[in-house]
This record gives structure tokens, sequence and C-alpha cells, in this order.
């Protein structure tokens, strides 16, 4: 087996015995999509005479799956450079970029089974989820959102020594993110500032790809607009996550 | 994805350092190391907690950069990390390093594929440090010499030729420590170097061919625990049964240097041990006498104690 191969097999393996955190991974943002669909349901947002469903479902499964990417990966480097982990892996001749690789993909695996967990319960009666036909332009917008925030958890796990410091970190970054962003209401029904402010977050432009996708409002335009502001936080917390990377806590 | 073996004997010593430094701050921590390791050798660095132990190793492994002075590993530099290097050196893990939630097996596994080894070492290193029944045990609930040996089994799975262990005993009952000296005295039998650090005086003159004693930063001595015992001349310590004789007798033997009594003993110490036995035996016999030579303990004491300022060992 390669080191890539080794290292995701044993990510996989901590991650689906740890029953716990596999259930509150995906139960999470399920618990947001039962509270607000009780709250709005059968409601519809006057600006596009649409259900609030159809704002809010694709609002929080862009935060679930972008919290549960930054969350993943900065208890997991934390985690192993607290236990000298890392520096057992910088003893061998496995590259970073393995170590990195190994949790991109366990990121995208949470990510997808995420999505598709949450789409089928929000297209259940209660809830009553339009799909569009264009739904699956969301897909190529999940995966720059999940590389994003994948990131931004990888400098947070990066710098943070102990869990504590993670969530208070990871927390403090992504819950006024989800508010800026309209995951938890229609932007369309907020004040013009406020749309503005999602324009430099990167939730903004997941939740805004996710939610045309779904609302058959996108086009390959909009959703390369979606992709293409997602892939440059990518990038800037990408080159961030190289830098501050540390392979113990002592140098 | 082919096992490396080790090159053999032929290409010049496992480890070169010359005035090797290094300063954390405006403390000096390494103050000049020049040192040989041989390849084969089986090679002890001693000295007290805040010596630079552990400074030294990580340097040597590759882990730190030296501030001056040069280095080589098995003929290559290990600064920056060195790919090409790294599967021929071992390095023992701390007891905290294993993959959450895997068993012992999977963990060992994980670290053999990290190295590129063959996953056949897997099971020859756990049987090889006593753990082939704790193989499928979660490495989170081994009891903590279990851990110590998995530890240990991370820096031979993938059979480097130079091997570094880090207080390797420690945790160990005595059963467990005797196999795994048989463990070592076998890698070091199949020509493999290893370099170790223990507060286990005994076990280094046991094992090691020479020792490094490294005090405040710098090497104080540096040679085989039998010539240094040798060098040292420490008294030897004959204990006679407090019944048999009076400390004021004991006293007037000659060479005998100093006498206490101690724990049902008289005890003399003496610098020409032959000649008071002689004499001993003569007066009163050498039922029950015991003799105890310096070892490499009271050698360590002597110099850790006259270098820390701290009292000797009497």
């Amino acid at each position: 087996m390669s080191a890539y191969g080794a290292l995701t097999a044993a990510s996989y393996r901590a991650s689906v015995r740890d029953r716990t955190t596999v259930f509150f991974t995906f139960a999470f943002p399920l618990i947001f999509l039962v509270v607000f669909g009780l709250i709005f349901r059968g409601k519809t947002v006057e600006a596009s005479g649409r259900g609030y469903i159809d704002y809010i479902a694709p609002g929080v499964l862009s935060w679930g799956v972008g919290n549960a990417a930054v969350f993943g990966v900065a208890f997991t480097l934390m985690q192993w450079r607290r236990d000298d982990l890392l520096r057992l892996v910088r003893m061998t001749p496995t590259p970073l970029t393995s170590v990195l690789a190994s949790r991109y993909v366990i990121a995208l695996v949470v990510g997808a089974v995420q999505a598709a967990l949450f789409i089928g319960v929000a297209l259940l009666p209660p809830f009553g989820l339009r799909l569009d036909a264009t739904w699956p332009l969301a897909l190529p917008v999940l995966v720059c959102g999940i590389t994003a925030f994948l990131a931004i958890g990888m400098v947070i796990g990066s710098r943070a020594d102990t869990p504590e410091a993670v969530a208070a970190v990871a927390n403090c970054v992504m819950v006024p993110m989800a508010f800026l962003s309209g995951s938890f209401y229609p932007l369309d029904a907020m004040p013009s500032w406020l749309r503005s402010v999602s324009k430099v977050l990167p939730l903004g432009y997941l939740n805004d790809g996710v939610a045309k996708a779904v609302t058959g409002r996108a086009d390959l335009a909009s959703t390369a607009v979606a992709c293409g502001g997602l892939a440059v936080f990518a990038l800037v917390f990408g080159v961030l996550a190289l830098k501050t990377f540390r392979w113990s806590n002592e140098s | 994805m082919t096992q490396k073996k080790p090159t053999g004997q032929a290409a010049g010593p496992a480890l070169v350092l010359e005035g090797v430094r290094k300063r954390y701050g405006d403390k000096q921590a390494l103050d000049g190391i020049t040192l040989t390791v041989e390849r084969g050798e089986f090679f002890g660095v001693l000295g007290p907690n805040g010596a630079g132990k552990t400074t030294l190793v990580e340097i040597m492994e590759g882990l730190r950069r030296a501030d001056s002075g040069s280095l080589s590993v098995l003929g290559a530099s290990p600064w920056p990390r060195n790919m090409a290097l790294l599967p021929r050196i071992g390095v023992q893990t701390q007891s905290s390093a294993f993959f959450t939630r895997l068993t012992a097996r999977e963990h060992l596994a994980t670290v053999a594929a990290l190295y590129g080894a063959d996953p056949a070492g897997v099971e020859r290193t756990l049987s090889l440090v006593g753990l082939a029944e704790q193989g499928g045990v979660r490495v989170e609930v081994l009891s903590g010499g279990q851990r110590q040996r998995l530890a240990i089994a991370s820096a031979l799975v993938h059979e480097p030729e130079l091997i570094f262990l880090d207080e390797p005993t420690a945790a160990l009952d005595p059963q467990a420590r005797r196999a795994l000296w048989q463990v070592l005295r076998a890698l070091k039998g199949a020509g493999r170097t290893i370099v170790y650090t223990t507060h286990h005086l005994d076990e280094a003159e046991a094992l090691c061919d020479r020792v490094a004693i490294v005090v405040a930063g710098a090497v104080v001595a540096l040679d085989s625990p039998g010539k240094l015992v040798g060098a040292a001349k420490a008294p030897t310590r004959l204990l006679v049964p407090a019944d048999r004789i009076t400390v004021e007798r004991a006293r007037a033997f000659e060479g005998v240097d100093r006498v206490v009594a101690e724990g049902g003993s008289v005890v003399l110490e003496t610098r020409a041990a032959g000649p008071v036995l002689a004499a001993l035996g003569e007066a009163v016999g050498l039922d029950g006498v015991r003799t105890r030579t310096a070892t490499l303990e009271d050698v360590y004491l002597e110099l850790t104690g006259e270098l820390t300022g701290s009292e000797p060992h009497a």
C-alpha cells in the first residue's frame, strides 16, 4: 500500500470507529433542516415566490459541509501533532502532500455522504424541497467548497495546539460566517449590505452556487463564478496552510 | 514495493559528528560534540536529564538542525529532510504516537506503508517485540509496556540499518526488559547499528560496545563500559557479615581505605582487593563475604556529580 493509501485507510478507520462523531457529523445539519423547515413550513419568499425550504436547504447543507471539512482536518492535524504522530510521519519518506491528500479524500467522501443524506431528507414531504434539473451543477461547487474549507481547517489545525483552541477558532470562523452568508435564512430577504458582505466570504459563494443549482437559477456562468470564488479562497488558504504547517509542536 | 536491505558494513562509519553545536536562546544545549559510531556498533548515550541527550539524538535523526559543526549519517546529511536516508533509519516513537482507534497490527502496517516497506515485516516485528497476541488490540487499550514495545516495533518494521531507541526499557517489567535485550543483541548480531539512550546503567554496561556520557552539552567520557570502569579506579567494596568482624578490626587491614557498617554487613572499601581478600580469608574466613566491584553507575555518578556540581556518590 502507498503511504497515501495507508494514511487514508488509517483516517477512515479512525473516523468510522468513532460512532458519536460520525453520527453528529451527519445529524448536525439535519437538526438545522428540521428546525428551520418546521419554522418556515409552507412559507414562501416574496421576492421569488419559492418556498423557504428551497433557500434554507442549500444554505444549511453548504454550512454543514463546510463545517465538517474545517473541523475534521483541524482536529486531526492538531491531534496528530500533539500525539507526535506527525513526527512519526516526518521520520518516514512520506511527502507532506500525501498527508494532506489523504485528508482531502476523506473530506470529499464525508461531504458527498452528507449532501446525499441531507438532500434525501429535505425531499421528504414534511420539508418539500423541489430539486431543479440544474442540481448537478451543485456538485462542482461543493467540491470547490470542500477544498476551500479544508484549506481553512488546515490553517486552524496547524496553529491551534489544543482541542479547545480548535473548537474556539473554528466556531469563531464558521458561526458568524453562516449568518453573514445567509445559510440560515434567504439573503434575498436581507438588506443589500449583507449581500455585499457575503461576496467576500467563501460560504457566500458556496451557498449561492448550491442554492442556484438546486432552485434552477444556475447556468455555467454562475457556477463558474461560485467555483472561481471558492478556488481563490482555496488557493490563498492552501498557500497559508503550507506555510503554517508544523510537523511538531516544538519547532 | 521492494525492501531495502542493509547494505553491509563496508561503507564507512554509521555516524560522524564533528563540533556539533546547538543553542536555544541563551542556553547552549550542545557545546561541540565530536564522536563517531561505527557500523554494527551498539552505542549508548548516557547523561542526566537536561544534559542535551535528546537534542543530540534528534540532530542525529535529522529532526533538528545543528547550529554549526558537521554531521554525517550513513554517509549522508540528515538535514534538510532527506527522503533517501529516512528509510535506512528507524526511530522509536513516543508511546503516544499511534494512529487513533487502530489496532496494534493496523498501526504497525500503516507505519510500514509510510516507509514503503514489505507488509510481511508487520507480523515478524510484532512477534519480535512480543506483541503477536496483542495484534488485534486497539492501541488505546494497550498497557504501558505494550505501548512501549509497539513504539519500538515502529523503529524496526522496515529493517533499517541504523536504529535510534530512546529509553526503550523504561516502562518494561524485568521479564520484558530481558526479552528486549535479546532482541537488541540479535539486531546487533545481524549487523545493525543501534544508538540508544538510557538511565539504566546496568543495561548500558550489559549491552553497549561503547557509551558516551553527556554532561551540560559536552561528551565527558567516551569508551567501552569496561574501560571506563577500569580507568575510574573506583574502589571495590567487600561486604563481610557483621557478626564476623568489627569496624575497628576491619580498619586495621592494610589497603583498606574506608570502612562502614551497612545493612548487616561491614563494608570495606579498597583499591587493592586481592591482598585485602587474602588477609581477610586468613583472619575471619571468606564464607558469606561478597565482593562488589565498581560499575558503570559508579563511574557515571562520579562524572556527572563532579560536572554538575552536585555531591558525588559515596
